[in-house]
């Protein structure tokens, strides 16, 4: 008991400085107007998914399909209507409700930016920390394949792969495995050598090896339209981020006190864990924070060619898409603005909203420059 | 020199690894279609798109072959030039290499004016804002940097394109209005670059003596006669439907030059050099133009090159918005048409754009930045 209280206190001193450095952070975040126009964007927006249920209740039985106004679209079936009582944003082409689009959108908006982010994130974080610290032949390999996808304009390459996506995807259960024990003994073998664990790990590989050649498992896997634009999105989106790290780690690894934890005979997990990525993790998130609105921006753009979300699905940009057609209405002037001004207003504010936050955290966490 | 020269040498050698590994990816990224959707990309002529050819087709280029012997299949075509049939490039489709040809102009129209525009007055903004840091000019270039680079290009032009409508009742859809397609596209008008903007003046300009003798046919509906003045009509048409895509491209790319050029300044003036050349009594201009921006200018020198491969790559969305015939419109159009050799095309168009920009920006940096090519 003693023991623990002891260890709490150490804790405590030992997380001193960095509790010191957070309340900072919240003062200079305080003192910028613009980080605080962003935040509260963004809570705003945050607000309004966590509400979508009581804002615009669901009517049919999946919430993200924009209900129809079947009674309207008997009377005026294609020409989208002006704001009403009923439709306070009045309604798209085929008599989409507005309202319900643009509110719902915002929980496609936050799944498509933060799962995206997230996914790239992860991925860049351990592709990166393997190039960046182990360096040398699996460096140049894991680096040169991130070049060729970095030389492609990420929008032409993320429509090849939509495209080249099928809706449902056969998984090799068997050959993921085996790409799992092979990543996992490279692992064990560079971060923890335990013969032991190998062991096991190479008989489990052995067996996968086995299964691809005489039973392959696999599992059936369909993806929607809108699974097909996060997938391309992160496939094209990861090698950013893992170049960002592995110039992270690059800065790091020579610093004086991941030495004298190497020296004191951290583990290289240890040291990584412990030194390298807290160290390494502020500029990663502030390009995180300014990636998930170009995120958002480059699904959009991809519903507006028209391989992105279905028709009639609850997403910004396919709402905007779908009102293409009633740009200009001879004779009619400024008759159908609201069906594109209002969910372009809805995109611009959500993406300017994560940009101003991420521009601020720059200004804020960036050791060069932020204590001028 | 030789230093310089044995740089380039290792950069090109590099290249072609980059190019082989970037068309290897778009290869295994089509294989993932059925072969009778690949033969596309074997085909040389019309001919050959009839049914009973394509299972030839299919047999001879060996499509149901391991990846390896098919990519190095293809990559023999590709050096003989055939980068297979684009159904999606109008009616009838024509060759991928024929598609780029034809339609390569419209983009670059966009980009002569848009890519000078982007980069000379994104400096100077950057520039002013890092020397006036948090002054309004400061605060004005951050506030227009953040909105250009949040909102969704195809937006801004679906804007522009209604609010010009519905002011001066002039749809500006399309690379020329369809008198003056009607009159390009008549026998007296000489294509001599395939550039309207260009092509009008120099029919003005030299081609007068032919263009005078062709009676332009009988269902030209454009009422324009044939002579210099109309031949400059041709230019300034093209030249008003090249506006709001300039804007609409200046407006969302400037942003991010802004940004850069800001911080890269603020960063070269916070160097010890800086302080030196203050020290030695130089003038305040001096300093700031040729000491800090001289040294800032490196990365935005990289910005610019891959800002301009990629402008000239095509612009996917913003021709779409525009109904403008280049590169970007036929790629999302094959995009949803599932047009596979014409994305495949077009992807390596566009990445070979980023390479040599890349080569370019790189030597630039080497013939600048001696410590680079000494490393």
């Amino acid at each position: 008991m003693v023991d623990m209280k002891g260890r709490w206190q150490e804790f405590k001193v030992s997380m001193r400085p960095r509790l010191k450095e957070y309340a900072f952070m919240l003062r200079r975040m305080r003192q910028s107007p613009l980080a605080m126009v962003g935040l509260v964007i963004v809570l705003v927006f945050a607000a309004i998914a966590v509400l979508a249920p009581v804002l615009a209740p669901p009517q049919g039985s999946d919430p993200f399909m924009i209900p129809k106004d079947t009674s309207l679209a008997n009377v005026r079936p294609v020409e989208p209507i002006p704001p009403t009582t009923n439709h306070v944003f009045g309604t798209v082409e085929l008599q989409y409700d507005l309202y319900y689009g643009c509110i719902w959108g915002t929980i496609t908006a936050f799944r498509i930016g933060l799962l995206v982010v997230g996914v790239s994130l992860m991925i860049g974080l351990l592709v990166g920390t393997l190039a960046g610290f182990y360096g040398g032949l699996l460096d140049e390999i894991l680096m040169r394949f991130t070049d060729i996808i970095i030389a492609f304009p990420g929008l032409i390459l993320a429509m090849a792969f939509v495209i080249a996506f099928p809706q449902a995807i056969q998984i090799n259960l068997s050959f993921m495995l085996l790409v799992v024990f092979v990543l996992a003994s490279f692992g064990i073998i560079a971060f923890r050598p335990n013969k032991k664990l190998l062991l096991i790990v190479q008989v489990l590989l052995a067996f996968s090896l086995l299964s691809i050649f005489y039973s392959p498992v696999s599992l059936g896997l369909s993806l929607s339209k809108l699974d097909k634009v996060m997938v391309a999105i992160t496939l094209v989106g990861w090698p950013g981020y893992t170049r960002v790290i592995r110039g992270e780690i690059l800065r790091v690894k020579n610093e004086d006190y991941v030495e004298a934890s190497r020296a004191s005979g951290s583990s290289d997990s240890g040291i990584i864990l412990r030194h390298i990525w807290p160290n390494t993790i502020y500029p990663i998130l502030i390009v995180a924070t300014l990636d998930i609105g170009s995120i958002v921006l480059s699904a959009a753009a991809l519903s507006f060619i028209g391989i992105g979300a279905p028709q009639g699905f609850a997403d910004w940009g396919q709402i905007i898409q779908s009102c293409r057609n009633w740009l200009v209405t001879p004779g009619q002037i400024f008759a159908h603005y609201h069906t594109f001004v209002i969910p372009g207003l809805f995109i611009s504010f959500f993406v300017m909203g994560w940009n101003l936050l991420g521009d601020a955290l720059r200004d804020i966490l960036d050791p060069i420059i932020r204590r001028k | 020199m030789t230093s310089l020269v044995t740089y380039i040498i290792r950069r090109m050698m590099l290249l072609v690894f980059v190019l082989l590994g970037v068309t290897a990816l778009v290869f295994a990224i089509t294989m993932m279609f059925p072969p009778d959707v690949r033969a596309y990309m074997y085909i040389r002529n019309a001919e050959q798109t009839r049914p009973g050819v394509m299972t030839g087709l299919i047999e001879k280029y060996g499509l149901n072959d391991p990846f390896y012997l098919q990519y190095g299949r293809w990559l023999s075509q590709v050096f003989e030039g055939n980068l297979g049939w684009s159904h999606a490039a109008g009616v009838g489709g024509m060759p991928v290499t024929e598609a780029i040809r034809t339609k390569w102009p419209y983009t670059f129209e966009i980009v002569l004016f848009a890519a000078p525009l982007i980069i000379f007055v994104g400096i100077y903004i950057g520039v002013q804002a890092a020397i006036h840091r948090n002054g309004v000019i400061d605060q004005i270039s951050r506030v227009i940097s953040i909105v250009g680079w949040s909102l969704p290009s195809f937006w801004v032009g679906m804007l522009l394109l209604a609010t010009v409508n519905a002011s001066f009742h002039v749809s500006l859809t399309g690379p020329l209005t369809q008198g003056s397609i009607n009159y390009v596209t008549s026998s007296g008008f000489v294509r001599a670059t395939g550039v309207d903007i260009f092509d009008g003046v120099l029919n003005a300009a030299f081609f007068q003596g032919r263009a005078r003798d062709i009676v332009v046919g009988a269902n030209n509906t454009g009422g324009m006669a044939i002579s210099w003045i109309s031949d400059l009509g041709v230019s300034v048409d093209a030249l008003s439907h090249v506006i709001l895509p300039v804007i609409v491209i200046v407006v969302i790319d400037m942003a991010l030059l802004i940004r850069v050029m800001r911080s890269s300044m603020l960063e070269a003036l916070g160097k010890p050099y800086i302080i030196t050349a203050k020290a030695k009594g130089l003038k305040k201009n001096v300093v700031i133009y040729k000491h800090a921006r001289r040294n800032a200018l490196i990365p935005v020198a990289t910005l610019s090159g891959m800002l301009v491969a990629g402008l000239l790559g095509g612009l996917v969305i913003t021709e779409t918005v525009f109904s403008m015939p280049g590169l970007g419109n036929w790629a999302a159009a094959s995009a949803v048409q599932v047009d596979i050799p014409a994305v495949l095309g077009y992807a390596i168009l566009s990445a070979l754009m980023f390479v040599i920009a890349n080569l370019v920006v790189d030597i630039l940096y080497a013939y600048i930045d001696p410590r680079i090519r000494l490393d």
